[in-house]
């Protein structure tokens, strides 16, 4: 008790000693040999990347809301407005449900072809709504600052889904492969960004002889279908809960 | 190994013929009356003479498992009493081809107990050999009790010194255990660790400035080693430790910046930076460190000790709403570990029991399986840690081993050696297990005083914080108040960027690249 006693009364008054001297000069100068001289990690009985997430995803439902571009969509609206709802069940996968509302009208090129070809492309079927069961394998979380006091946490993931794309006249099975970024600005919050390539029966909107003005109105049922590959890119607000 | 072997065989078979010519000599001058039932007892003497040649043949073509089942059985037999020594020295050699070191051990502490003037020393030899490589200090200790120097061959001398330099510093014997770690000659696989040894030595005697010129010369011989060899680590974190002794404080803290970050060394060397950093009074530097250590990467560390010396710089630097938390977070995680510390000591006598727990404990750090375990992880982790303990649970784990080879050969297993080797196999482990708890229940027992102690110096630092915030809230009454802004507060972040360094706000996310490289930039805040 008293070897204690004495202990501490040596720490303090070595502590009312030393303290004016140790912060004399308040400028950030730090030692070199303090500085970062290696690149390599600590050794750890059992290594993890990140402890104390501040994304925790595991067992927690997703929500999100996105805008859907379709890159390589010639003559339909290559527009899409989009919901989407996932559940988390690892910290390495989630499950969703995704359901998207295309535009209505062509695209600015199909305009273009009517105005020099009087080409009417509104004639053939075009995409109405897709619905998707997604998974994600969340492979990348990580973090990036880009002001002194913001950090944004990453969560960098592939995509693979099933569903339909339903055009105005039929219902097509259609698959997709993708990858994901979120960048989480709270720790609920996050941008979203996908990018899917959509592989699924679709009617080629090129009909010889029907598409313009003077010519016999095509029915949907004219126009060939072959398989059709469509990149996607989503862009959304996510909300974690 | 072979031309050994070849060589004990022919002497194998001029020794017995010696020895039994004497005995028939000595036979005839005794009793005279005898030489009639001579006729059978010879018969059967040649017979397992001949049985004996067979076996040694056997050793000689390589097939060790044949040849150490026959010596076995000819090491049982009455009749060849005058050759056992000779007959276990080689069915030691023969089970050391087997890799079962700890059988062939006990057939050379036989030999040892005959004293036989050849044998006996050529099993000290080799029984040290054998025990070195098993870990076991038990028979080690045997054998080097029995060890006359000067008869001992050269190469290995060297060992011997190393071994008997370790029994003296174990026993406190400083000066003469530098002394013996200094005989090791520089081409022996014990150099550096004999090096290592005789500095730490040096150290225990209070002579710091030896001990840095021996790690100095650990360190210049190692010099073109990786940076990660075990070796160089080792001798870099001794200098260190030397440079701290000598209270040259900023040599020390260099010295131990130099300890690589990928070695298993670095988290005892970042601890005990901090305490040179302390009495360098480098507080921020200090707090760096902290930081680190008390990451959720080291939340299976036992570090009682960093959490209280943190504290005692928050009071240098009048931060007591952080001292606080630290007094908190020591109480926190600390009292339940004291109280179930004390607890299982209560309940528990058993050797076997502690055991048991260090046993889960090290399953749970060698797997990604869980453990239900009666003391906290971190307690057993620790204790796993200890030399001692570590050293014989490497021991039990080679027994383990063994008994796995004996397992996995049927036929051995069945036989009368197979059996006789499971059965010294399962004793010493039995023995090893129940040393292994009580090395336990020691490091528990000194834990407890240990926690005892420090929760009276955290008793004093928390009177301490008590004043400091008392006078602080006085003067903030009288207007004498300084601020918290922190260092950095008016630094742009383009100035870490320009200077090479990557910048994060820390959000209490802990990233394993980023352990070691935190700075504290907060300030002081006494008047």
């Amino acid at each position: 008790m008293l070897k204690n006693g004495f202990k501490a009364v040596v720490v303090i008054v070595l502590a009312l000693l030393l303290h004016k001297a140790a912060f004399a000069a308040e400028v950030v100068d730090l030692p070199p040999e303090e500085l970062a001289q290696e690149s390599v990690l600590p050794v750890f009985d059992k290594p993890v990347s990140v402890k104390n997430r501040n994304i925790i995803t595991d067992g927690r439902f997703e929500t999100d809301v996105f805008y859907g571009y379709a890159m390589t969509e010639p003559i339909a609206n290559v527009s899409k407005i989009g919901l989407g709802i996932y559940y988390n069940t690892s910290e390495s996968s989630a499950w969703g449900l995704l359901l998207a509302k295309n535009s209505s009208g062509l695209s600015s090129y199909a305009d273009q072809l009517n105005q020099q070809f009087s080409l009417q492309f509104d004639r053939a079927p075009s995409p109405d709504m897709t619905g998707m069961i997604d998974y994600n394998l969340k492979a990348f979380y990580g973090k990036m600052s880009i002001t002194k006091s913001v950090v944004f946490n990453t969560l960098l993931y592939g995509s693979a889904s099933v569903g339909a794309v339903k055009y105005v006249h039929k219902t097509y099975p259609a698959v997709a492969l993708g990858l994901g970024q979120k960048f989480y600005f709270t720790k609920n919050w996050a941008f979203r960004f996908d990018l899917r390539l959509y592989a699924h029966q679709a009617p080629v909107p090129f009909l010889a002889g029907r598409l313009k003005p003077a010519e016999p109105v095509p029915n949907y049922s004219d126009f060939q279908e072959r398989l059709t590959l469509t990149t996607n890119l989503d862009v959304g607000l996510s909300y974690l809960f | 190994m072979k031309k050994l072997l070849l060589l004990l065989i022919v002497a194998s078979f001029v020794m017995p013929a010696a020895s039994s010519a004497q005995r028939k000599a000595n036979s005839k001058q005794l009793t005279p009356r005898r030489t009639a039932p001579v006729i059978p007892s010879n018969s059967r003497e040649a017979t397992l003479r001949n049985q004996l040649g067979n076996a040694l043949r056997m050793a000689q073509g390589g097939q060790y498992e044949s040849a150490a089942n026959a010596l076995f059985s000819l090491s049982r037999r009455t009749e060849l009493a005058d050759e056992r020594p000779q007959i276990k020295y080689i069915l030691g050699t023969m089970l050391i081809e087997l890799k079962m070191y700890q059988t062939a051990a006990f057939q050379f502490v036989d030999v040892i107990r005959t004293k036989h003037p050849k044998y006996s020393k050529m099993a000290i030899e080799k029984l040290s050999v054998v025990a070195d490589s098993l870990g076991d200090d038990t028979i080690l200790n045997y054998a080097i009790s029995r060890v006359d120097l000067n008869d001992f061959p050269a190469n290995l001398k060297d060992m011997i010194h190393f071994r008997l330099g370790e029994i003296k510093l174990r026993n406190r014997e400083f000066g003469q255990a530098a002394e013996l770690f200094g005989r090791v000659s520089y081409g022996s696989s014990y150099y550096f660790q004999a090096l290592y040894n005789k500095g730490l030595a040096e150290l225990e005697a209070n002579q710091p400035a030896l001990a840095i010129g021996t790690f100095n010369k650990m360190l210049d011989a190692r010099r073109k080693a990786p940076v990660t060899d075990t070796n160089r680590v080792a001798a870099q974190i001794g200098l260190a430790r030397a440079l701290y002794q000598k209270q040259d404080w900023e040599a020390s803290i260099e010295a131990y910046s130099q300890v690589p970050r990928d070695t298993i060394m670095w988290h005892d060397a970042i601890f005990e930076q901090s305490w040179a950093m302390l009495r360098a009074a480098r507080f921020r530097s200090a707090l760096s460190n902290f930081q680190t250590l008390h990451s959720a990467y080291y939340e299976d560390f036992y570090m009682p000790e960093s959490l209280l010396l943190r504290s005692i710089v928050y009071l240098y630097i009048c931060k007591y709403d952080e001292m606080e938390k630290v007094l908190s977070l020591f109480e926190k995680t600390y009292g339940p570990v004291r109280t179930r510390i004390g607890d299982f000591l209560k309940t528990t006598t058993e050797a076997s029991a502690f055991y048991a727990e260090v046993e889960k404990a090290h399953f749970m750090k060698t797997t990604d399986k869980s453990a239900n375990l009666r003391l906290p992880y971190i307690v057993l982790r620790h204790v796993l840690d200890q030399g001692d303990v570590k050293r014989s649970m490497h021991y039990i784990e080679k027994l383990n081993q063994e008994r796995s080879r004996v397992e996995a050969n049927s036929s051995f297993r069945a036989s009368p050696l197979g059996q006789y080797a499971l059965k010294i196999l399962s004793n010493r482990g039995r023995n090893a297990k129940f040393a292994v708890g009580d090395m336990v229940k020691a490091h528990l027992l000194n834990m407890r005083v240990e926690l005892r102690d420090l929760y009276e110096q955290a008793g004093f630092i928390r009177y301490e914080m008590i004043t400091g915030r008392k006078e602080s809230i006085k003067k903030k009454i009288a207007g004498k108040d300084i601020g918290t802004e922190q260092i950095d507060e008016k630094v742009d972040r383009q100035f870490y960027i320009q200077n090479g360094y990557e910048y994060y706000p820390f959000k209490g996310e802990y990233w394993l690249d980023e352990v070691g490289n935190y700075h504290y930039l907060g300030k002081q805040s006494c008047e």
